[in-house]
């Protein structure tokens, strides 16, 4: 974040406990599928997700809903990370 | 014609519990209409002395998905299947994860039917501080909302009457405070509405109960792990089976005395002769053979639904998942194939979760691997005849059964996916439902409806079997055996002066006619016909018999076991229990029926092999041909003769 822009990264390089926003556009590189299904679930453009579990699995925590995420979708999913409070 | 309801709601909601405690036992599985589909839906009290169908559809994250169980769930609601529309909707929310599930709900009542929504699990809700306005719900939403708990059935009263005023043709259509969204679940316009509505209905309190994330990420993280993940799912299924096998015991010789008491009264206030006969060996005793193993079922269903209803098996099929992509199969493949373990008639259904075409093939052609509960019985039939009276032997034997199969599947998934099926699999997304102590309600409700299936299975094909193989056995009727004569005539020459040793003679000569009677019958003259394709792997005329007849369902082996090897020997039968009764059964030539070879190697054919012509039409409607299941049978019968010869002969020469 040198720029003072936040950084868009894959959700799989999110360290565990990190929270982060679900950007628009974030799950255009998967499947229609897939974003479908994912957005359904609760993982949608603009929802917060916080890290339950790095690498495969990866789990992640979204309000109340938790979703376990092979590898593959999790390095397809791009997110903003939210500062510590 | 009674109101029809169809009830919808997200995966996790608690939907099963609720249709399983508004239905009761008044439930069955029918094929909608003029289709294939199968479908569940029950009889439901409501009202005052009203009743409604409820339809119980697939739980879905959204109506719009490009799914099987999406495109089920329009189809029943826009009447394309089933013989009409439902008349209403019953739409269950999961109270302590609204803002989703509000989502779905304005996706559904869009669709304008008359609908009641139950916001379920309200009780643990409350306790993590929530309040909720059902009056406010109610006007939000514009239909009837009402805050339930199917475990603990609060609410529920409130529901029926609810259920019964929306069945009837005057029921108002929803008309929501704020215009339901026209976009997709999980849009920005589905979120920002959901989060409008939330705010209005519901508050939480300023006192939130305790933040429990970090145990649920340390639970997470020990069951998804690829070691410990992994150990601890062969710990719980192990643990799983031995409690099955040894808490079953009890109930087991339950049933088995009983059905002897009924043996003994039948011969005691009927005639000798023929229709004793029948009722002894045929009907009581067949019956008895497959009935002895209900314990068995209702305990594994009993088990896996605890399991299920604890939040651990979604995590196992994580852990489980990279074993399985090894074998080039899908994480959703997992629950197909874990309920395979149940019967794989409804696994190659649920395959249709499985999004590839080619992973749902491998998946449906590897699941009649799984060890099903029809392969129970004569799991634990063989293993107790192998180990007598070594019941950790018998044991460890019974979970490598279990094994076996499981990897014959992933072996031939891997092999199909390198050859025939070639292509990429689907990577797993999967949600993790909250742990929580599982209701024993629910799981005793799963476990009686399987009990009931299995019961109402043995009353009807299997009783059939029974008598017919009875019937088979007994006819037609064959002239005394030369030599049984001679012994009777001596019998007759010793009885004024010995009467014990001519009792002996006349006992001997018994046998020896039942013996001949046997090998001259139907079944007899079948059995000595393909006696040879089956001797090499230890089969005489009589397991010959038993495995053929086993082909239209496995269990019936040990019915068929019973009522052949054991006919005519009435005493043997009050005496003493099924098992022993097949224990010292014999062969032709006098040798036991059950040598340790032939016990094993029997074992390892019914593992392996296709002993289930239902699953083979099942598999044929799924696959749109009689190509699959047909390579099927003959690839994993080829299988199971090779490994049952290969055991036989190892064995033999130990």
């Amino acid at each position: 974040m040198a720029d003072g822009r936040p950084t868009r990264i894959p959700l799989s390089q999110l360290a565990r406990g990190q929270r982060a926003q679900v950007e628009c556009s974030a799950l255009d590189s998967l499947p229609s599928e897939h974003r479908c299904l994912l957005a359904a679930m609760g993982l949608g453009e603009t929802c917060e997700v916080r890290v339950c579990r790095t690498g495969s699995p990866c789990i992640v925590q979204i309000d109340q809903t938790r979703l376990g995420l092979a590898r593959s979708v999790a390095d397809k999913i791009m997110v903003t990370p939210i500062a510590a409070k | 014609m009674i109101p029809r309801i169809a009830l919808l709601g997200n995966p996790n909601t608690g939907k099963s519990t609720l249709y399983n405690r508004l239905c009761g036992l008044r439930t069955k599985t029918a094929n909608f209409p003029g289709s294939t589909v199968e479908h569940q839906s029950g009889r439901c009290a409501v009202g005052d002395r009203g009743e409604v169908e409820l339809i119980d559809l697939p739980g879905v994250y959204s109506l719009m998905l490009e799914i099987p169980e999406s495109r089920l769930c329009r189809d029943c609601l826009e009447g394309r299947i089933g013989d009409r529309r439902p008349d209403a909707a019953l739409l269950v929310l999961d109270a302590t994860n609204l803002p989703r599930n509000l989502q779905f709900a304005a996706s559904a009542l869009a669709r304008g039917l008359p609908t009641v929504v139950a916001i379920n699990m309200i009780d643990v809700a409350r306790g993590r501080g929530l309040a909720l306005d059902e009056a406010a719900a109610t006007t939000q939403l514009g239909v009837p909302v009402i805050a339930i708990s199917a475990r603990t059935g609060e609410g529920l009263d409130r529901l029926r009457q609810a259920l019964a005023a929306a069945g009837t043709p005057t029921a108002p259509r929803p008309s929501p405070r704020t215009p339901y969204p026209h976009s997709q679940v999980g849009s920005p316009e589905s979120m920002r509405w959901s989060a409008t509505v939330f705010d209005a209905i519901a508050r939480h309190s300023a006192d939130p109960a305790p933040d429990d994330s970090s145990l649920h990420d340390r639970l997470d993280h020990a069951f998804t792990h690829p070691v410990a993940g992994l150990l601890t799912f062969a710990a719980v299924m192990t643990l799983l089976f031995a409690a099955i096998y040894w808490l079953a015991q009890f109930p087991m010789d339950a049933v088995d005395s009983t059905f002897g008491w009924v043996s003994v009264n039948i011969v005691d206030v009927m005639p000798a002769g023929t229709l004793r006969d029948l009722f002894v060996n045929g009907i009581v005793g067949g019956v008895a053979a497959t009935v002895v193993f209900l314990p068995q079922i209702v305990l594994l269903f009993f088990l896996l639904a605890l399991l299920e209803d604890s939040g651990y098996l979604a995590r196992a099929a994580f852990a489980v998942d990279r074993v399985m992509r090894r074998a080039g199969l899908p994480g959703q493949a997992f629950m197909p194939l874990l309920s395979a373990h149940a019967c794989a008639l409804p696994a190659i259904l649920s395959a249709r979760v499985i999004p590839n075409p080619r992973d749902r093939l491998a998946t449906i052609l590897i699941a009649p691997f799984m060890s099903c509960s029809a392969r129970v019985p004569v799991y634990v039939l063989l293993t107790s005849l192998l180990f007598a009276g070594e019941p950790l032997l018998a044991g460890i034997a019974f979970t490598s059964c279990y094994v076996l199969g499981a990897l014959a599947g992933l072996v031939t998934a891997k092999v199909l996916r390198a050859s025939l099926l070639r292509g990429p699999s689907s990577p797993m997304v999967l949600e993790l439902p909250a742990y929580r102590w599982p209701s024993l309600r629910t799981a005793v409700g799963v476990a009686i409806e399987r009990g009931v299936m299995f019961l109402r299975n043995a009353g009807s094909v299997i009783l059939a079997i029974a008598i017919v193989m009875w019937w088979l056995s007994a006819y037609p009727k064959a002239s005394p055996d030369p030599a049984s004569v001679a012994l009777h005539d001596r019998a007759v020459q010793l009885a004024p002066s010995d009467p014990a040793a001519a009792a002996d003679l006349e006992a001997d000569a018994t046998r020896l006619d039942e013996r001949h009677q046997q090998s001259e019958s139907f079944a007899g003259r079948v059995g000595r016909t393909l006696e040879p394709i089956f001797a090499p792997i230890g089969l005489d005329r009589q397991l010959t018999v038993a495995v053929l007849t086993s082909f239209l369902a496995r269990e019936v082996f040990t019915t068929t076991v019973f009522v052949l090897a054991g006919a005519g020997s009435e005493g043997d039968a009050a005496d003493s229990g099924t098992l022993a009764r097949v224990r010292t059964a014999t062969r032709d030539d006098g040798t036991p029926l059950f040598t340790k070879p032939t016990a094993a190697s029997l074992l390892v054919f019914f593992v392996l092999a296709m002993q289930c012509l239902p699953t083979l039409v099942v598999v044929a409607r799924e696959t749109g041909s009689w190509r699959w299941p047909l390579a099927q049978l003959l690839y994993m019968t080829l299988l199971a003769y090779g490994g049952a010869l290969l055991v036989y002969r190892l064995f033999e020469t130990a």
